[in-house]
């Protein structure tokens, strides 16, 4: 197959080669938005799909960059849509893994100050970070603002009710170089359904780069940390052992190829065909590590090859 | 007089380098005055300056006022100045849309009232000025409803900056033939006290991550504020000097559009920061070398007085 060949194929494949994959495989890493769901529908045949590569033993995660919700608010989700058997530990979001990277990574002493929504605050206050309180003083200025003592990092998420005030704080609190500048995720926008999107973290934190002039440290894919987060969770996981199955080249393809992963895109979510092949003909080999090694429509097309496997089996 | 070279002005050089120019272009943040005090000797400076026959004018980046708020803001502080005399990129941006770019239709607008008045000035409708917060869910976000007159997306300095207006701003320009222009790139506003309040180019960096696109500026160092003033006063670029306090701005402009340069350091850049622009080697930061420097626009006065 390609990925073991070292060259990044983005290979459409099926049938026999997806069974030879779910045989090879044993660590299955699945980004959701625009793979396993699109908002609150799930992708027809995925949770088949996920509940069949778990019943048959094999490891399955989630890893998402949304820093929206909290993990016991994915698992109700899971659920709701029918993807019946995923449990809490198997759950990796940007907002968890940036409350264990501030937790067991740097093992901050003092407030972190978070431009984020509730589930991100919620996370961090289960991890016992605490953060700065929201205040809601809408006649404060940068000019008569109090600011926070012993803010020991800024961390950036996706915040809708982003206020200019938030952001001054912010660079504020940067100004101190022991302050440390983190960030849920880059992604620039965000697909909602319909062709849709919306203004991702990536926007707001390029804004605070710019006020700060610093560069912030990301947490989410395409960083290693949440495949570090995973590792360490389950006790070592070997690379080779890996697939990870995404939409978006920038971010799950990169990710698995910084992670020494074979990888996968599902053509349900944001990224074409077109645009991987664009990359693997670039002359930058930096692009290279956009390609995936195989692609499928959907993650439905997994199911004939459980149905084959069954067959042999019986 | 050689270019380029940070020499401290001071003694004869001041009164030659003032014989050599018939224009004067300040800088206003850092130069003549901070946050709302003047620069001690600044408004004798001007005021001399045109006794002695000089044209004076004001060139600058922050878009929070109209010329005539300048003007009057100018005023209170004593200096001689008329509306005419100040650009700013408010007003700029203004003439940009609608002399280069020939605008037909609306502006969204992320940028303050000042801004809408000068637009307004030209004949210029906008939409979005003001305080927008996010309400009901993202889906409703994603939808917002678009004003099909909505031609171009203007950004400038944005207290009111929110995810809403960053929501509708990405919104509109996801159409191609939508235009996008900004004020101006600085990173933080000056203030008083130390305190970092982030600029317009942050704002402008958001909107540029969110809708994958870069937009036109019409601020420094870009030489369009320069042309502007050229257009409308007969001035020779050999003849002008540019003051200013910011290296890569204020003095890029000057070397930019072909004018003597002068460093003040009550602003922001420093002596240090020059001479490593000067000794880098590399040719594309010279132009943030300025010819000359003094610590305050108040050390022009002998020459003038004399």
């Amino acid at each position: 197959m390609a990925g073991a060949f070292g060259f990044k194929g983005c290979q459409k494949i099926r049938g026999a080669q997806i069974r030879g994959l779910l045989e090879a495989k044993d660590f299955f890493l699945f980004d959701c938005d625009g793979v396993i769901w699109h908002g609150e529908n799930a992708i027809t045949g995925a949770a088949k799909v996920v509940n069949a590569l778990i019943r048959r033993g094999k490891n399955v995660v989630f890893v998402t960059n949304n820093s929206t919700r909290p993990r016991e608010n994915y698992v109700s989700k899971f659920t709701r849509l029918g993807f019946t058997d995923v449990m809490l530990d198997q759950i990796f979001s940007s907002s968890y893994c940036s409350a264990l990277y501030l937790r067991d990574v740097v093992k901050v002493r003092g407030q972190v100050f978070v431009i984020g929504c509730e589930g991100l605050r919620m996370e961090l206050l289960e991890a016992g970070i605490p953060c700065v309180e929201e205040t809601d003083d809408t006649d404060a200025t940068i000019y008569n603002c109090a600011l926070a003592p012993d803010v020991k990092a800024v961390l950036v998420g996706h915040d809708d009710k982003l206020t200019f005030l938030k952001l001054a704080k912010a660079s504020c609190y940067l100004r101190d170089p022991e302050c440390l500048f983190l960030a849920t995720d880059n992604d620039p926008w965000h697909p909602l359904s319909g062709g849709r999107i919306l203004p991702g973290s990536g926007s707001l934190t390029a804004a605070l780069e710019v006020a700060s002039g610093r560069k912030a440290t990301v947490i989410g894919k395409p960083s290693r940390f949440m495949f570090e987060c995973i590792s360490s969770q389950f006790r070592g996981v070997d690379p080779g052992q890996c697939l990870m199955v995404g939409d978006r080249l920038e971010t799950d393809m990169l990710f698995g190829s910084n992670c020494g992963l074979d990888t996968m895109l599902t053509l349900t979510g944001v990224s074409q065909i077109e645009e991987a092949q664009e990359y693997r003909k670039s002359d930058l080999t930096t692009n290279h590590s956009y390609v995936p090694d195989y692609v499928v429509d959907t993650i439905a097309d997994f199911l004939p090859a459980f149905e084959e496997i069954e067959e042999q089996n019986d | 007089m050689s270019r380029s070279k940070c020499t401290l002005l001071s003694g004869a050089l001041v009164e030659q380098l003032l014989d050599s120019v018939d224009s004067v272009l300040f800088d206003c943040d850092g130069v003549i005055w901070r946050g709302d005090q003047a620069i001690t000797g600044a408004s004798e400076v001007i005021n001399l300056l045109k006794e002695h026959g000089k044209k004076v004018f004001f060139v600058t980046n922050n878009s929070t006022k109209t010329r005539k708020m300048y003007a009057d803001k100018m005023s209170s502080l004593g200096f001689n100045v008329t509306a005419d005399e100040v650009f700013g990129t408010a007003y700029c941006c203004a003439v940009f849309l609608k002399t280069v770019c020939r605008l037909e239709g609306k502006v969204y607008l992320m940028g303050s009232n000042a801004m809408k008045q000068e637009l307004e000035a030209v004949g210029v409708q906008q939409v979005g000025v003001g305080p927008d917060h996010v309400s009901g869910q993202p889906i409703d976000w994603a939808n917002v409803p678009l004003d099909p007159e909505v031609k171009a997306v203007v950004v400038g300095f944005d207290e009111h900056f929110s995810y809403m207006k960053l929501n509708r701003a990405m919104q509109y320009l996801v159409q191609k033939d939508c235009l996008f222009v900004g004020t101006n790139r600085d990173t933080r506003l000056p203030l008083e006290g130390g305190k970092a309040v982030p600029g317009t180019g942050c704002l402008l960096q958001a909107v540029e991550t969110a809708a994958q696109r870069q937009a036109q500026t019409v601020g420094k160092p870009n030489h369009f504020m320069f042309d502007c003033l050229a257009a409308q006063f007969g001035v020779e670029r050999e003849r002008c000097l540019m003051v200013g306090d910011r290296l890569d701005t204020d003095i890029l402009l000057g070397s930019n559009c072909g004018l003597k340069t002068l460093l003040t350091l009550t602003g922001v850049s420093t002596v240090a920061e020059a001479e490593a622009h000067r000794d880098s080697g590399s040719a594309e930061r010279q132009g943030m070398v300025p010819d000359y420097y003094v610590e305050s626009i108040a050390d022009l006065l002998p020459a003038l007085q004399g």
